[in-house]
């Protein structure tokens, strides 16, 4: 008895889990295209949107942008990079914020928006759905 | 007082003591150097606990400070622009200018004057927070106000809802600024490298509630306190730092609390103290455990040294035992008679020595006994000396069981033992323990599976009537010993002033003599008579030996004097001359050649009335030829009495014996007067022949005896010749035989038999020499 609702358990994670991993693999950092990054390692992407560094050789400093609390994009995003959940994320932020080591990234409304700043900002670098990609802007990740 | 100190000092280095000490003070200085580097140790870990405690409140007080003035200046922002625009605000609008804090953490909302939320980013709060403690307090105060932590639903998180009043233009209260912040956030900087999992950071307000409070990975929010119990300290300028046990937990710690300038709130650091003293304490049982090592190591090899040096001791102290017990034993063999253990005569005549110096200063008696075995010798002889010592050491035993401790006994050689009483009360107590000794000596003695009985004679001197020195005491206890011997044996005797030790000791001889014959204690010897010119055995002299039961050998010088006053020499005579004859009988039928026999006449043998009747009876019965016979007087005997002598040689001559002068050439007799009597032979005595090489009046008066004796046609024998020399020069002065201990000693009848078969074997080659053969000695 115990042991057929255990396993009805798993069966049912295993399928909610399924779900987002697969549509994880959709979303993709951006720059711009006139930006000297051309590619990123996941790494990298992460340590960016988690305030750990904010240059990279040659460049000047980058501008992350984030899409707001709640979007599909955002959650999907750092389940990719880096693998944290939103409590995760926030207490990241809290423990930096507090000991006074960083801000989070600027919030921009949406995928619109995100495109448009970086478009036209060759520091910026975003996050979006691989097919709200267009031709003025570049993947550099994964 | 110096002599005790030094004795104190000599105790000092004694080994033992050397060893306690050193150890105790090496043990001292290891565990004294490590509960003082513990001692350290600790002090110095509670001291950067404590300064890391003081350290981080000052940090965490920085950075709560920090962030309750970010989140106040905001609040005053959004304030000024609600105030300015007249209640209309648009708060997206101050977000997009970065005017408000990160939206992910700090939730801006704005409530009017009823509590509704007009404005915000804030999904979780309700619509209206009218209810809502702070939104009451706003009301009223115009001040910051920092709410308790809070969830909007049970699943939601913790939240503080930091908050301004907001009035409209006319001052009046027109709603409330509003951002909610979760608590954790405040607890968000603890470092578990600095704060370890035991520690606590928290943030309390005045109203003593925990806003949150984290030890490890653990929140607890709103948990309240007494404030004032709790942190007694927190109101003092800079933040101090005390061990306390915190009420919350019952945790130790080290703990420093700072309350914050411009807001309601305390911050509170803690450090437990286990885990900041955990490393100390892990080294400390380190050192304890090294300590504890160097202990054991230690007392393990000081005891090892301890026993090595116990052994050396000891085997040093065997060394000197055994040197002693050999020093022991040498002195005890040097002053002891090996075979009885009991002292001999060194030490009896130490003994005595002081025994008469005791007796003499306590003015007291002592008693000297001389105890002499009266069968001993025939013992020794009959059963052997194994037999012989068994039973001394028999005597001996049997001695000592006779006397008190302070008694002495003594073993002065053979059986002659000897006791000292020191200390008499009356001289009855030396007859009394002579009794004793007598009648213990006479007890059986089982030797060889035989029982055996003994006798013993006791003589007793006494101190000081008979004698005041160890010499006189002994000489005169011998005496008495001789004197009950004299008694009869089996007895004791008490010195006499009367005693006479010669008289004693013939007293003794003659009582002996007596029984000799019965007892078969005669014996004779033979020495040969050799023919100068072929070396030939001619003849040979009779000589009488005793052997003497106790005495051992006696000479004859010694006891024919006796024989001769007691008239014990005739029947001894008698028995000598029919011993003789049947020897020379038996080693005539043996078929060795036939040879004169000598036998010395005593003068009372020889003025013996019966002699000539003996002489007779003998030869009859023997069936012994007269003319081998020779009798030997002596010179002092012929001129006794002349006409006597010359009537009993006559009728000797007369049976057909031969008759020979002894020891002639001492003076007595004139050559001339020799003539009268009906003499054979002429033996020249020995004090001549002695000189006869080198003093010419020797030399004279021997040729002149050889030259008159050829002259009357006797045989001349030469007396006592010990040399070729002496045998050369009467050779040349043609005396006829020699007889000396040179060539023959007196020998046994076996043993000159013996040499007579030799003589045998040898005779045709003898004939022609010149030499006669050195017989075996």
């Amino acid at each position: 008895m115990h042991m057929l609702a255990r396993t009805g358990l798993v069966v049912v994670a295993l399928m909610l889990g399924a779900g987002p991993v697969v549509a994880a693999a959709d979303v993709v950092a951006v720059v711009a295209n006139k930006s000297a990054i051309t590619r990123l390692t996941p790494r990298q992407v992460e340590d960016i949107f988690l305030g750990r560094i904010n240059h990279l050789e040659s460049t000047a400093t980058l501008v992350p942008l984030d899409l707001p609390e709640g979007s599909p994009a955002r959650a999907e995003f750092y389940a990719t990079f880096g693998g944290k959940s939103a409590a995760q994320l926030k207490a990241h932020w809290s423990r930096l914020i507090f000991t006074g080591r960083g801000q989070p990234p600027a919030v921009v409304p949406d995928i619109e928006t995100a495109r448009k700043r970086v478009a036209t900002n060759p520091n910026a670098i975003a996050y979006m759905d691989r097919s709200a990609v267009d031709a003025s802007i570049r993947i550099v990740a994964p | 007082m110096t002599k005790l100190s030094r004795q104190r000092l000599h105790v000092l280095i004694e080994p033992r003591v050397l060893f306690a000490a050193f150890t105790l003070i090496v043990l001292a200085v290891v565990w004294g150097a490590t509960l003082y580097l513990i001692d350290v140790e600790r002090a110095n870990a509670r001291k950067a606990a404590a300064v890391s405690t003081s350290d981080q409140v000052q940090t965490y007080g920085a950075q709560v400070v920090r962030a309750v003035r970010e989140i106040d200046l905001t609040l005053k922002v959004v304030k000024y622009a609600f105030e300015r625009n007249e209640g209309r605000i648009d708060l997206a609008t101050l977000q997009d200018r970065t005017l408000l804090p990160s939206n992910l953490v700090f939730k801006v909302s704005i409530a009017d004057r009823n509590g509704m939320i007009v404005s915000g980013m804030d999904p979780a709060l309700s619509n209206n927070v009218s209810y809502r403690t702070y939104f009451q307090q706003q009301r009223q105060g115009d001040a910051l106000a920092v709410s308790r932590p809070q969830q909007e639903t049970d699943s939601d998180e913790w939240r503080l809802f930091f908050t301004r009043r907001l009035d409209d233009e006319s001052g009046y209260f027109a709603g409330v600024a509003i951002i909610a912040v979760g608590a954790d956030f405040f607890v968000s900087g603890y470092d578990v490298g600095k704060l370890g999992t035991e520690g606590v950071l928290g943030v309390i307000g005045d109203d003593g509630v925990f806003r949150a409070r984290r030890t490890g990975d653990t929140v607890v929010y709103g948990e309240a306190v007494d404030y004032a119990k709790t942190f007694p300290d927190a109101d003092s300028e800079e933040g101090r730092v005390t061990l306390t046990e915190n009420p919350w937990d019952g945790v130790s710690r080290y703990t420093g609390t700072q309350r914050l300038y411009g807001a309601p709130l305390t911050v509170v650091v803690g450090l437990s103290q286990a885990e900041q003293l955990a490393e100390t304490s892990a080294s400390a049982r380190t050192y304890l455990w090294r300590a504890a090592a160097a202990t054991v190591v230690l007392l393990l090899v000081v005891a090892l040294l301890w026993r090595m040096m116990r052994q050396l001791a000891r085997a040093r102290r065997e060394a000197v035992t055994s040197e002693i017990a050999h020093a022991r034993q040498v002195e005890h063999l040097a002053f002891h008679d090996g075979l009885t253990g009991l002292p001999n005569r060194s030490l009896f005549s130490r003994m005595l020595q002081q025994g008469v110096q005791m007796a003499r200063r306590n003015n007291r008696l002592l008693a000297v006994l001389f105890l002499d075995l009266d069968r001993f010798k025939h013992i020794n002889d009959t059963l052997g000396h194994e037999a012989g010592d068994q039973l001394l050491q028999e005597v001996a035993a049997r001695l000592k069981s006779c006397l008190r401790d302070s008694d002495s006994v003594a073993r002065l050689g053979g059986d002659e033992f000897v006791v000292v009483l020191p200390e008499l009360a009356d001289d009855v107590y030396a007859a009394t323990v002579a009794q004793k000794i007598i009648s213990a000596i006479s007890r059986p003695f089982t030797l060889k599976g035989l029982e055996f009985r003994v006798t013993g004679s006791v003589g007793i001197s006494i101190h000081p009537q008979d004698g005041l020195d160890e010499e006189t005491l002994t000489k005169n206890a011998d005496i008495a010993m001789y004197k009950a011997k004299a008694e009869g044996k089996n007895t004791f005797q008490f010195y006499s002033d009367t005693f006479n030790a010669e008289s004693l000791e013939r007293l003794t001889l003659e009582s002996s003599l007596r029984r000799a014959l019965e007892n078969n204690e005669f014996e004779i010897h033979y020495q040969a008579k050799s023919d100068l010119k072929t070396g030939q055995i001619t003849g040979m002299e009779a000589l009488l030996r005793w052997q003497h039961p106790d005495l051992g050998t006696v000479a004859p010088m010694r006891f024919i004097p006796v024989a001769e006053q007691t008239g014990l020499i005739v029947p001894i005579g008698r028995w000598v001359l029919k011993t003789v004859c049947l020897q020379n009988l038996a080693w005539q039928k043996e078929g060795l050649s036939r040879l004169h026999i000598a036998v010395n006449l005593s003068e009372l043998q020889f003025f013996d009335e019966h002699l000539l009747h003996d002489v007779e009876t003998i030869l009859e019965s023997t069936g012994m030829e007269a003319d081998l016979l020779e009798f030997e007087i002596t010179e002092g005997m012929l001129m006794r009495d002349v006409q006597r002598t010359l009537r009993v040689l006559t009728a000797l001559k007369k049976l057909g014996v031969r008759i020979a002068v002894d020891d002639f050439g001492l003076g007595y007799t004139t050559l001339a007067s020799l003539r009268q009597f009906p003499i054979d032979t002429i033996k020249i005595d020995r004090s001549l022949i002695r000189g006869v090489t080198h003093v010419a009046d020797d030399q004279a008066l021997t040729e002149a005896i050889i030259a008159m004796g050829k002259s009357l046609s006797m045989t001349v024998v030469a007396q006592g010749v010990e040399n070729t020399a002496q045998a050369k020069i009467l050779r040349e002065d043609a005396c006829d035989e020699i007889q000396g201990f040179y060539f023959d000693r007196p020998v046994p009848a076996a043993q000159f038999a013996q040499m007579l078969r030799a003589r045998a074997a040898l005779a045709p080659d003898i004939g022609t020499g010149s030499q006669p053969v050195p017989a075996k000695t």
